[in-house]
């Protein structure tokens, strides 16, 4: 329990932080509710009045009603209803939208600071594909947890006390009913359909793993002729789910049907005792009607309330799995710098790296010394450990075993900034943003002028190729940069690092699917700009090395370890 | 699985059809939902008689127990068709969902590994799990809730009638404007919806762009004027949208509005009927009981498409969901729906005469090819990348129909898979490899890894076979992986072997390890079909073909 709420702690002391907003969100609702009832309420009221008048009228007495101040009344609380729902609607849908950029900053503000291990690491595509229903759980917490039942509970304090003013007994039963109902509906109902709505979260994820499964084994599963088994072993864990998942359904109608009797009974038994009172002519009929009335409305107030609450389990998961996230990034903010005019030389003594759960080291004893201002070319297949070294000589993985220096200085000790502005990086997988052309270069380097952006394009031969689109540097890259090919995609990326100045360059396979012609171009522009910078090349294949210009150093990385080779 | 008739399905027809299928429980739940209503109104008809019965005739409580006996159990029958009404579009749902996933499941497994591999499996799970769930509350809710939204006012209508014909008349005025109102609000939040759907979805789509690009804005020192963008993106939105959500809302906001003056018209009637100022029609016989009734009856009129609007949004996101499972299932089936054909020499595995493959958009990409593989043999296929090996490869898998031509093999003849990136499952040791043989018993499966040279990480793992690998556990090189991927073949004991680049991946020991147990496979006696440039495999194969310009033809030694 005090676990449970501990986790839910900063995001709810973050979603009442727009203080001023809540209270005005719930009293517009509240204003809502309570004018539907006294609608109800005074309608009643109204009509027993009336008929009481015009049964004395016709008996011969003397009787009068004020048809005026309570028919201005109905008709003031009819529109008033109908404004003020449609008023908080949109003050409340305005609060949410607010509070879902205060979500996404905090949160945002907790990625920027995860390692290449956790950003690219084997659950990357798990975590990001969730990471917007996540938030927008806990966006939905606040008109569906939050809200509601404080402004059932503000209910129910003012009507039970407008009941007392005439029936205290009266007041007493609703407000002791209603006050069990709303225990009921929040706090039992939570607790009651926790584990189930959790569980629901928790099939969903492991079905979501059989399915990617049987899509990424197709193969396997066709050519061994085990398809069949697979389906079984799935049609299984939708079982489960749906056991678990008629379980929490059939809580849920229960207490709603609960909610209903109960409410139902009520509206019995007040008019019971309000008839009681009445016929020992402690009140009139009247007043009768509209304590009945208010009592037989009062329970909308509560239709909403059961199944947020039996669903509390789910926002549970989501908010455990984003402080999850959130944990791993650890706000520490190393300070060291480096040295701006002496070149970097990069000594690594060794070197290993061991990613957790794993079972072979990524890197081991890697040892190499490239001098200041030289060029390096280091080869290997996929998986032989080329971008965990290139992360690890970065700063942004820390070696198990081993260190790296450059210039002298550990670069995971060096701050953020230093180390953007020192080193610089074409990574393997480019990532473009979804917007124009020109933004994307600009990531690099936000003051750059136009010019500049056309002679670093026109460096890996680009510049054709945008002059003839017709929104030239405006052209929007899509999302992914899928508007592009892959290889002008890695020219676009090769060319935003050019509007860098570091020290130091690692270019993970700058020429992937640049055709011959163009890498022979694009190596004479890199050539040009390496003058002076201290840069490894890490590439795949050896028959790109000719491509290579002034490079001094061969090292072969295979499985994690570092061999010399010879240049010819 | 019909998907012969469904080509052209469209996302309303599949919910229909997924309707029909269960319609005995969306049947049960809307015929509770509307017995609920109606002892609604036997409730509010009794309590109106009562208080009549109290305030005007002066009769005590006490003498009409009876009565308040009758009411609380019209409240609980009430609460109990309320719960049937939801057990039972639970149910409905329940069913549904497990039909209409395992239709997309087997849909998945018609279109084949082929196909599967250009598509990102993230998204297809997404729509197996998420887009298929998302279907509950339109079935649960909306659906019954339509029904009940036509039925219940009828049945309120005739009631008042039935206590004042003019009221009834004011509910039936407005009761034309009901589906005009339900066309309105209907097309205001399904646009709402669509509109909102869309921008959120570009929103978020800004908002991962972002988080994607994480290492680019970390490289560039970048990532706190990015965080500032995030924010302002969302601002942005939430300033456009709520000039859209003003309009949006008025539909229900009508809604609201109608049950409102509903109330207030028929109070101000009936108050001045029974005060005697209207002097026509029915109004000079309004007793409390009757006015009363109609009172409490009129907001009653509209609550049910209240209700409805409210579930509005189950429906949009049933349509969404709909939308991309029905684009899966309209794909055309890449994987032959017909029975094998067995071949016309008993010596042959596999027979492909005048064979071709075509795809929808790229056309023809092989053939036609006459190609016999025999028991026993190892024939090597190479060729540049993107010749048509890989097609060829699994055109003898069968993962591929041919377009053209025909394709013989024998019937249930177990074959084993292995390419360059070895499939791991979500799960244990023993789960992937189950895959290649499900009953195979943990002696042999061990048995199987030593063989694959996984022998050594075995002994490391402490909780050995039951070891969870892959994402929830221990990690595996590529080396590590295809040695796994090598023991399912020896675990399978499947007499045909087809391989797709295997060593193109590995470091070199694993690739000298993979290469020689290849060797020894085909020296116990299995067919084996290998797609490669290495020398050393192709030298060892005792037939070899080479796709050349487009044709595949025999390189002879």
């Amino acid at each position: 329990m005090i676990a449970i709420f501990r986790d839910f702690r900063p995001w709810l002391l973050l979603l009442i932080q727009r203080r001023r907003r809540f209270l005005v969100g719930a009293f517009l609702i509240w204003i809502t509710q309570m004018a539907g009832l006294a609608l109800l309420g005074l309608s009643g009221w109204f009509i027993t009045a009336s008929a009481l008048t015009g049964i004395a009228l016709t008996l011969g007495i003397a009787a009068h009603l004020d048809v005026y101040v309570p028919g201005g009344g109905i008709r003031f609380f009819a529109l008033t209803r109908t404004v003020a729902r449609y008023i908080e609607r949109l003050y409340n849908h305005n609060t949410v939208l607010t509070l879902l950029a205060d979500l996404r900053y905090r949160v945002f503000g907790y990625l920027t600071q995860l390692d290449d291990a956790r950003l690219h690491g084997e659950r990357a595509s798990d975590w990001l594909s969730r990471l917007t229903a996540d938030i927008d759980t806990l966006d939905n917490f606040y008109l569906r947890i939050l809200v509601p039942p404080f402004v059932a509970l503000l209910g129910i304090m003012t009507v039970s006390l407008f009941v007392a003013i005439w029936l205290p007994s009266v007041a007493v039963l609703m407000a002791g009913t209603l006050g069990l109902l709303w225990l009921v509906v929040t706090l039992f109902a939570a607790s009651w359909g926790f584990s189930q709505s959790y569980q629901q979260v928790v099939d969903q994820q492991s079905l979501r793993h059989l399915v990617v499964d049987q899509v990424q084994a197709a193969a396997e599963l066709m050519s061994y002729q085990s398809a069949q088994w697979h389906r079984e072993i799935i049609a299984g864990h939708e079982q489960q789910a749906y056991i678990n998942q008629r379980r929490l359904g059939r809580k849920a109608a229960l207490i709603n049907s609960l909610v209903s009797a109960v409410s139902g009974l009520m509206v019995v038994a007040v008019l019971w005792l309000a008839s009681l009172a009445f016929t020992q002519q402690l009140v009139t009929a009247p007043i009768v009607v509209m304590a009945v009335l208010i009592a037989l409305g009062v329970n909308e107030m509560f239709i909403a309330l059961p199944a947020s609450f039996m669903k509390l389990g789910a926002s549970y998961a989501a908010v455990r799995r984003l402080n999850q996230l959130t944990s791993d990034s650890k706000p520490v903010h190393p300070t060291a710098t480096l040295s701006e005019e002496a070149g970097l030389a990069i000594r690594t003594n060794h070197l290993s790296l061991h990613y957790a759960q794993t079972l072979q080291p990524a890197l081991s004893n890697v040892d190499f010394h490239l001098p200041a201002g030289k060029r390096a070319v280091i080869t290997g297949n996929s998986g032989a450990g080329k971008s965990s070294l290139a992360s690890v000589l970065m700063g942004r993985l820390k070696a198990t075993q081993g260190e790296v220096t450059i210039g002298g200085e550990l670069p995971w000790q060096l701050s953020s900034e230093s180390r953007a502005h020192h080193f610089a990086m074409l990574t393997q997988q480019v990532d473009l943003f979804d917007t124009s052309l020109a933004e994307n270069l600009r990531v690099a380097n936000p003051s750059a002028s136009d010019a500049a952006l056309w002679e670093v394009l026109g460096a890996v031969v680009l510049d054709g190729w945008v002059q003839q689109l017709p929104q030239g540097l405006a052209t929007a890259v899509g999302e992914k940069g899928q508007q592009l090919s892959g290889g002008q995609a890695r020219r676009l990326a090769l060319a935003r690092l050019m509007l860098r100045n570091p020290q130091v360059v690692f270019l993970d396979e700058p020429f992937a699917g640049v055709d011959a012609a163009t890498a022979k171009h694009i190596a004479a522009s890199l050539d040009q700009w390496l003058v002076n910078r201290t840069a490894i090349y890490f590439v795949h294949q050896a028959n790109s090395l000719n491509l290579l210009p002034g490079v001094e150093y061969h090292w072969h990385l295979d499985a994690g370890k570092l061999s010399q080779c010879l240049l010819n | 699985m019909g998907t012969e008739h469904a080509l052209s399905l469209t996302p309303r027809r599949w919910l229909k059809t997924l309707a029909k299928g269960e319609r005995h429980y969306l049947f049960g739940s809307s015929l509770c939902g509307v017995l609920a209503g109606s002892q609604t109104i036997v409730m509010v008809v009794g309590l109106a008689w009562l208080i009549d019965q109290i305030a005007v005739h002066d009769r005590s409580p006490t003498a009409l127990f009876p009565v308040f006996a009758l009411l609380v159990g019209s409240v609980l029958l009430r609460a109990a068709f309320q719960w049937g009404h939801e057990i039972l579009g639970l149910e409905a749902s329940l069913r549904i969902r497990q039909h209409a996933r395992s239709q997309l499941l087997s849909k998945l497994s018609a279109l084949g590994p082929v196909w599967l591999t250009g598509q990102h499996s993230g998204s297809l799970a997404n729509q197996a799990v998420e887009h298929i769930d998302a279907l509950e509350g339109y079935f649960s809710r909306f659906y019954p809730q339509l029904r009940i939204a036509l039925c219940l006012p009828l049945l309120i209508l005739v009631v008042a009638g039935w206590l004042d014909y003019l009221v009834a008349l004011f509910l039936l005025l407005s009761a034309p404007l009901i589906p005009i109102f339900m066309a309105l609000v209907g097309m205001g939040a399904e646009r709402l919806n669509h509109d909102q759907f869309v921008a959120v979805s570009r929103l978020s789509a800004h908002f991962i762009d972002r988080v994607r690009g994480m290492t680019t804005l970390q490289l560039f020192g970048r990532t706190s004027a990015a965080q500032q963008d995030v924010w302002y993106a969302t601002d942005d939105y939430r300033r456009l949208s709520m000039r859209t959500l003003r309009l949006a809302f008025l539909s229900s906001a009508v809604l609201e509005f109608f049950a409102s003056v509903a109330i207030a018209v028929v109070a101000m009637y009936v108050g001045f009927g029974l005060l005697g100022y209207i002097e026509y029609g029915p109004s000079s016989s309004l007793t409390l009981f009757s006015g009363l009734a109609v009172l409490l009856l009129a907001p009653e009129f509209f609550q049910p498409l209240r209700t409805l609007s409210q579930h509005y949004h189950d429906r949009a996101a049933a349509l969404g969901a709909a939308e991309s499972v029905v684009n899966v299932l309209n794909e055309p089936a890449l994987v032959s729906r017909h029975a094998a054909v067995a071949p016309l020499l008993s010596t042959s595995v596999i027979e492909l005469t005048a064979t071709c493959v075509s795809y929808p958009v790229r056309g023809q990409v092989i053939g036609p090819i006459d190609l016999t593989i025999k028991k026993g043999e190892v024939v090597a296929i190479s060729g540049a990348s993107g010749s048509g090996k890989s097609t060829l490869l699994a055109l003898l898998a069968g993962f591929l129909a041919p377009s053209s031509g025909i394709y013989r093999l024998q019937e249930n003849y177990q074959y084993a898979w292995l390419d360059q990136q070895p499939c791991l499952l979500h799960g244990s040791l023993i789960d992937n490899l189950r895959l290649a043989a499900p009953q195979a018993s943990h002696e042999q499966m061990e048995a199987a890894l030593y063989r694959a040279g996984f022998g050594p990480f075995l002994k490391q793992l402490p909780d050995g076979l039951d070891t969870l690998i892959g994402e929830r556990g221990v990690g595996l090189s590529g080396g590590q992986a295809q040695r796994l991927a090598l023991a399912r073949v020896y675990l399978s004991n499947a007499p045909l072997v087809l391989l797709d680049e295997p060593t193109a991946s590995l470091d070199q020991d694993t690739e000298q390890f993979v290469m020689s147990a290849l060797l020894k496979l085909a020296q116990e006696g299995r067919t084996l079909v290998i797609a490669t440039h290495h020398p050393a495999v192709i030298a060892a194969a005792q037939r070899h073909f080479s796709f050349e310009r487009d044709e595949l033809v025999e390189v002879l030694a």
